[in-house]
């Protein structure tokens, strides 16, 4: 039976003598702690709200993602690469979605789809590890010594774990080395490759040392027992999610994958909704689709076969995601964002394909996005070195996602001054 | 004498065991857990008989072919760091296991978290290494000679953003966190020493992954730095910022917070007598042997008051088993748990405390215990603590039980606990069936929350 | 130590084929019809020369003396020495056999009952010393089944009396199912299978040893699944994709070992198919008209030299089957022959210019004495294309191969590394590219740098392209090609990959990397120096006994057989 694990849990995080004092910069009490089993068994979506990151590495190219079909600039700079009217998936008068993308059609017909246009920063680099580095660390490289840089979910991590608490915030579902995005200058963000290598195998042991979580170590030591309770509810805590984690890593290979389709994307976001659907507190997800590095997306020749693969692993892998979560009513409390590091150029490279640019779109997807197309669809004529000119800056993006979903302020985590969107979210 | 915390006197004196507070097995493996990342039956037994001082005396002391060894493992080092992989990690992680001298691995340790040099960011391993080689050369001596080296590091100078700037060198910001991170401690500087300071660094670039002098570039005319004046250069500032007693001040906490305590908070007058040892040109070693002899160190401020790193869990399941095993898998777990030797995630080391727990890195911590002690599988089950066990004359008919709950964890738990260890839950209401498995206990054991602490 | 051990008395009875006891749906059986001929090179005095020099050398090779060691021991108990021992304890037959469940047995068909009967009693000891040192009770349980004698040795262990054939079995379940199949006629028996006759005739009667797998049922086993399922990899689908999805399809796999003259030949058999037109075949399937493979080309110092038939145009033709999955690696690698081929259409303007015939050469390497020799040493590699249209077409690849070097040196360069220097120079009337590294500045600072490994050459004669690793192999391949025919030898039924490999050299490479290998193994496995050593050495004295090796791969009626002939000096 497919859907989550009604298990009424107890508030067994116990408030200890001599905890430090929470951070002073308004970091959330995760909510599910409070919340009580009876909520949780009526099925209420009183849940936290989730992020679910998508990388797309290597640059995407957003003009033949949203296509501007109707544009003669667009048609005369790509002639073997152009996208008709024909073939785009239209989504209004002007613009329409690379065929490859049906899924993402659909999602967009259903109000779940957001698209932000014309997404970049000023100056941006086009060199894939400067670009990516910026958007990984939200802040300009100038800004930060390399020594000191951190992911901006890797700072929103951070912010949304208490010190002196062991919560699991923030993980990465994926086979590469995890992305900056989720770097941590303090706690562990754990990368899952797949959910039975974090298993322990062995026979499990009846475990009584729940009874005794706040007697000091027999040896009569008077110090402080801070961290071994710290250290004993961790171990409750992981003792009670293994079954869960047991059972969610079985159902993924026995049914819920086949309602996905035949992606690496598909697999891990599958293994997403698994523990999404554990609620273990986890509130930002991060996958990657491309490989990493100078990724699948970075398509200077022959494209088109290419870039509509990757389209179609996209939508497809992400519209299952949805539909899995919809299924148990947890499609209002996740949202999912994909991004890239640049867009591409306007005119073809000469070997059917395009080279690095700057603006590109963005998608946003999830229960409660408000939904159509955000921004106006940068000119196709006043362009800067053959690319698309951004007017909105990613890290407004970052802000939106971290004040009006995450509820974290955003300023300790970006520099200040970027003021979330409105009519992203509903 | 009575324990007293406001008694810098009390806190730094040799410790005597008596009455109150014997030296027992408890305090033996407390010693070595901290200067030798573990110690094995023997050397627990034969410290029990030395007693503390004695003990101290081996574990401070260079060992004989102590040198050949380094030697040695220097060569090894070498060699993998022209290859990518975690080669370079398993080799440091092996010598951590087989070295004659385990605390000037824990000290290596110590001021890599110190300087928190990044292989993300200098992205080459010999570098990194040649950095990691240099922290243990001159770890153990003065601070001044140390941080003089650290300085000569392009590594260093990279993390630091050298790379970026061209000709401007250190930004402000860098030159900041080198004098109150590296040497002084926060908020030590004001803006016009960090900018003096700049000033006695300029001249220094990095090109092609090495570090060069170009004499056009430096600003030669006097500078006032931290209430000094002069013709300082690189040389000059580094002797300021060791002689200045804030440094010794600041590498005490550091100090104190590595081998006493995760929690404990020291007041400025009880860190005053390390704090001297540790400015000018007073040696870490000392300072660090001070520390290992304390009353402090031995008190209940300091028992099982840190949680051990990943580095440090991995070795306090190894060490004691008088075994070692493949580190080349074991780095790249280490770093799944959190804990990537030569990337510490910034300049400020790794955070360390409860930072390393949440529920999937305990869960993972009992999966790498497992994987260790187990028969077959990733490390081929070169441990044997059933050979540990009967090695030692203990009786295997309950599977070693009591003598390894000693060995690991000299009986720092319930005797509920432990007779509850490797017990299979019941299923029928009969008795409950108790593993008589040497590697399953010991992995049940490494798995409690109580061998999580150091 | 659990062993379970039964055995029956069967004076005077005829010994059935071991097939006529198993289970039918044992999904392996592996049988030794004669290990005298197989073990044949391993009991020549010279092989027993060699053992005893290996141990003389001082180097105390663990490994070997524990080996030396065991051997004495069963000798001392068997009052024999340990060639005839063989002879008389498994002289007649040896077979093991895997059950569904997972339990195995052995059975040794001996001459000297006697023998078989005290080696019996041997692990009976051994056995039962292993039990208290446990402290396992030892209870004797002697039991009948079907007329038969079995004992049972605590939990799991039985001790027994036997005729000239021993059954050893770590399951009684699985005993006791042999001893029925002996008893009832007419049970189904691995015998009577279908799948198992078809494969026993496959492999003919002159084999000496057999392997069956039954792949219906093993098909599903998680690690065989991964490893014939297609993964992506370009590199193995353009080797082995055939014979994978043949595998895929298959009910069984069969090998032979036969020994003839001085060789050792193995053979694959299976009945699985891979059609010729299929997507996985048809670019690795030779036409009639041109059937067969060139000779791979030899070279001084060669290790190992392939010859394949690969259309490599219909095999990127079909990429959007072979590939759904677009990995970056894919994806990278076009970008890269955008950049070098200037935008010409990769499968049909330069693949569809590559002849199917491609050769490869692994070969020794001498290291140029100004420079030194690296730590670890490489050896040259280079692979021989042919050109469809030489005229036209091969500037296009002198050009794409200077951008290639061009782009590594500016990659290089970025990360302050040192690049390559391109020059010219004439080998018998070829002129042909080549590049390399500046010497060390300083040669007394240390090991040489892996990057002293690789001057990568070019070189075009006639039709040909060479494009090499070092430029000495660019030059022995130059005058290799001018000697060789052009007409494929002919190999019935045609084969399409066929690799030699030379024993001497490839020891010698080996040895030459001795340490780099003792230390990665000692990392790797958390040995012992001494450990590790003894390791490869053990490693090294095994490859020592090869002389010479070939491997082929080829499609008979559509079904891919493999061929390895080894030679033991």
């Amino acid at each position: 039976m497919k859907g989550s694990m009604h298990i009424s849990r107890r508030d067994f995080f116990k408030e200890t003598a001599g905890a430090t004092s929470l951070l002073a910069f308004g970091s959330s009490i995760p909510a599910f702690l409070a919340r009580s089993a009876s909520a949780v068994e009526a099925g209420q979506a009183s849940r936290e709200s989730v992020l679910v990151v998508i990388q797309l590495s290597g640059g995407n190219d957003g003009l033949n993602t949203v296509v501007p079909y109707q544009d003669d600039a667009y048609h005369r700079s790509r002639p073997t690469l152009r996208i008709g009217p024909e073939q785009a998936l239209k989504l209004d008068s002007s613009l329409g979605l690379h065929p490859a993308m049906p899924a993402f059609r659909k999602l967009y017909q259903e109000g779940r789809l957001s698209i932000i246009q014309g997404v970049g920063y000023p100056r941006s680099s086009r060199d894939h590890d400067a670009a990516m580095e910026d958007w990984h660390t939200g802040v300009l490289r100038e800004q930060v010594l390399p020594g000191a840089r951190t992911g901006w979910l890797g700072r929103a991590v951070d912010t949304a774990c208490d010190p002196g608490k062991t919560d699991l915030r923030g993980v990465f579902v994926g086979e590469i080395k995890a992305p900056f995005s989720m770097h941590t200058e303090r706690v562990v963000v754990p990368s899952i490759k797949s959910l039975e290598e974090w298993l322990p195998t062995g026979a499990s042991w009846s475990d009584s040392t729940r009874a005794h979580d706040s007697d000091p170590l027999p040896s009569a030591s008077t110090g402080s027992s801070f961290l071994l309770a710290g250290v004993r509810r961790a171990t409750a805590n992981a003792r009670l999610i293994q079954p869960r984690l047991i059972a969610a890593s079985h159902a993924l290979h026995s049914q819920n994958l086949a309602a996905y389709p035949p992606f690496p994307l598909a697999e891990n976001l599958a293994t997403v909704a698994q523990l999404i659907r554990a609620d273990l507190g986890i509130r930002i997800y991060f996958v990657e689709l491309g490989g990493g590095g100078i990724g699948g997306f970075d398509t200077h020749a022959n494209q088109a076969a290419n870039h509509g693969a990757l389209l179609r692993e996209l939508a497809e892998s992400t519209s299952a995601f949805v539909d899995d979560l919809n299924h148990d009513r947890l499609l209002d409390s996740v949202l999912v964002m994909t991004f890239s590091e640049f867009g591409r150029t306007l005119s073809e490279s000469g070997r059917r394909g395009t080279n690095h640019g700057a603006a590109a779109p963005m998608f946003m997807i999830g229960g409660r996005v408000k939904g159509g197309l955000w921004g106006a669809h940068p000119s196709l004529t006043d362009i800067e070195e053959d690319a698309p000119k951004f007017h909105t800056d990613f890290r407004r993006v970052y802000a939106t996602v971290l004040e009006r979903w995450l509820k974290l302020k955003s300023e300790k985590i970006l520099a200040p001054g970027f003021a979330p969107l409105d009519g992203v979210l509903a | 004498m009575r324990p007293d915390l406001n008694d810098p006197a009390w806190a730094w004196a040799p410790f005597q065991p008596d009455a109150a507070r014997p030296w027992d097995l408890r305090l033996a493996a407390h010693l070595y857990r901290r200067a030798a990342f573990g110690g094995t039956w023997p050397e627990l037994q034969r410290a029990l008989s030395d007693g503390p001082q004695a003990t101290i005396d081996k574990l401070v002391n260079p060992k004989p072919g102590a040198a050949d060894f380094d030697r040695l493992y220097d060569d090894y080092e070498n060699a993998a760091a022209a290859s990518s992989g975690y080669g370079s990690q398993a080799w440091w992680l092996r010598r951590m296991i087989e070295s004659p001298q385990p605390l000037q691995e824990q000290l290596t340790l110590f001021w890599h978290n110190h300087f928190g040099i990044s292989n993300v960011h200098v992205k080459h391993n010999a570098s990194l290494f040649r950095h990691a080689h240099v922290l243990r050369q001159r770890g153990m001596g003065s601070f001044e000679a140390l941080l003089d080296a650290v300085l000569a590091q392009p590594a260093v100078w990279i993390c630091l953003g050298a790379r970026d700037n061209g000709r401007r060198s250190l930004s402000e910001s860098a030159v900041r966190i080198l004098m109150e991170q590296y040497a002084l401690g926060p908020g030590q500087c004001s803006d016009s020493d960090v900018r003096e300071g700049a000033r006695a660094l300029s001249g220094w670039i990095v090109t092609q992954g090495e570090l060069r002098f170009v004499p056009g570039e430096y600003d030669a005319a006097p500078k006032k730095i931290l209430g000094q004046e002069g013709d300082f250069d690189r040389k000059a500032l580094v002797r300021i910022l060791a002689n200045h007693p804030a440094t010794g001040h600041w590498l005490a906490q550091k100090l104190v917070r590595w081998f006493i305590s995760d929690t404990a908070k020291a007041s400025e007058s009880l860190l005053a007598p390390l704090a001297k040892q540790l400015t000018g040109d007073g040696s870490t070693a000392k300072g660090v042997e001070i520390l290992l002899r304390s009353n402090l160190f031995f008190s209940a401020e300091a028992y099982r008051q840190k949680v051990r790193s990943p580095v440090e869990l991995a070795l306090g399941i190894i060490r004691p088993l008088e075994g070692r095993t493949g580190t080349v898998r074991l780095a790249a777990d280490l770093a799944g748990l959190g804990q990537e030797l030569y990337e510490p995630p910034t300049l400020q080391g790794w955070a360390g405390g409860l930072a390393w727990i949440n529920p999937l890195t305990t869960l993972g911590r009992m999966r790498l215990a497992e994987a260790l002690l187990a028969e077959s599988g990733t490390y081929e089950g070169k441990l044997d603590p059933g050979a540990v066990v009967s090695r030692h004359g203990q009786t295997t008919k309950d599977g070693g039980r009591q003598f390894l709950a000693e060995l690991y964890l000299q009986g720092d738990l319930a005797a509920e606990t432990l007779a509850a260890v490797a017990v299979a839950p019941s299923t029928t209401g009969s008795t409950a069936a108790r593993s008589a498995d040497p590697r399953q206990i010991a992995a049940h054991l490494a798995s409690l929350p109580e061998f999580q602490l150091a | 130590m659990l062993l379970l051990v039964a055995a029956f008395s069967i004076y005077g009875e005829d010994l059935p084929p071991v097939a006529q006891w198993i289970p039918a749906d044992a999904p392996i059986m592996v049988e030794v019809s004669e290990p005298m001929a197989l073990l044949g090179p391993l009991l020549s005095p010279e092989f027993g020369k060699s053992v005893t020099t290996e141990l003389e050398n001082g180097k105390a090779n663990l490994k070997l003396q524990e080996f030396q060691g065991v051997v004495a021991a069963v000798e001392l108990q068997l009052g024999t020495d340990w060639r005839t021992g063989v002879r008389r304890l498994a002289g007649r037959g040896l077979s093991f056999c895997v059950d569904p469940s997972g339990a195995t047995l052995l059975v040794a068909d001996g001459e000297d009952e006697k023998l078989l009967s005290k080696l019996n009693e041997i692990i009976w000891q051994f056995a039962s010393s292993g039990a208290n040192q446990q402290d396992q009770p030892e209870t004797e349980d002697s039991r009948e089944h079907r007329g038969v004698k079995t004992w049972k040795l605590g939990t799991n262990e039985v001790h027994a009396l036997l005729g000239p054939r021993l059954v050893l079995v770590n399951r009684m379940s699985f005993l006791h199912k042999v001893l029925d199949l002996r008893a009832d006629a007419g049970g189904k028996t691995l015998a009577s299978s279908a799948l198992f006759k078809a494969a026993r005739d496959a492999v003919g009667k002159e084999a000496v040893a057999s392997v069956f797998l039954n792949l219906r049922t093993l098909r599903e086993t998680p690690g065989l699944k991964k490893a014939l399922e297609e993964d992506g990899n370009p590199v193995t689908a353009l080797l082995l994709s055939d014979t994978k999805a043949a595998l895929r399809s298959a009910s069984w796999f069969a090998l032979g070992v036969y020994v003839s003259s001085e060789k050792l030949i193995l053979k694959t058999y299976t009945d699985g198919t891979a059609p010729e037109s299929a997507r996985w075949t048809s670019f690795s399937t030779p036409p009639e008209a041109s059937a067969g493979l060139l000779p791979p080309l030899t070279v001084p110092g060669t290790i190992a030299s392939l010859s394949l038939y690969r259309d490599l145009h219909s095999f990127y033709a079909a990429k959007n089957t072979l590939f759904p999955e677009r990995t970056s690696g894919l994806i990278f690698f076009e970008n890269m022959m955008g950049i070098f081929f200037s935008g010409i259409d990769l499968t049909e303007g330069v693949l569809g210019e590559v002849r199917p015939d491609i050769r490869v050469v692994v070969a020794k390497q001498q290291y140029d004495p100004a420079v030194g020799t690296p730590a670890t040493q490489m050896p040259a590699l280079a692979a021989v294309l042919r050109l469809k249209d030489p005229q036209r077409f091969g500037e296009t690849v002198e050009e794409a191969w200077q951008k290639a070097i061009g782009l590594a040196n500016f990659t290089r360069g970025q990360q302050a590394l040192p690049g390559l220097i391109i020059d010219k120079a004439n080998q018998d009337g070829v002129k042909y590219t080549f590049s390399y590294y500046r010497p060390p500045a300083d040669k007394s600072s240390g090991a040489i740098d892996a990057r002293y490994n690789y001057r990568p050459s070019l070189a075009r004669p006639g039709d040909y392209v060479i494009l090499s690793s070092t430029d000495a192999l660019a030059r022995d391949l130059i005058d290799a090609v001018k000697k060789a025919p052009s007409t494929p030898a002919k190999t019935s039924p045609a084969a399409n990959s066929l690799m030699e490999i030379e024993g001497p050299a490839l020891s010698a490479i080996l040895q030459a990397n001795r340490e780099p290998m003792v230390r990665k193994n000692m990392v790797d496995k958390g040995d012992s120096r001494e450990k590790a050593e003894s390791d490869i050495q053990m490693l090294l004295l095994a490859l020592g006994h090869l002389d010479h090796a070939t491997f082929t791969l080829r499609r008979d009626a559509s079904r891919p057989q493999a061929q390895l002939e080894i030679r033991f000096k």
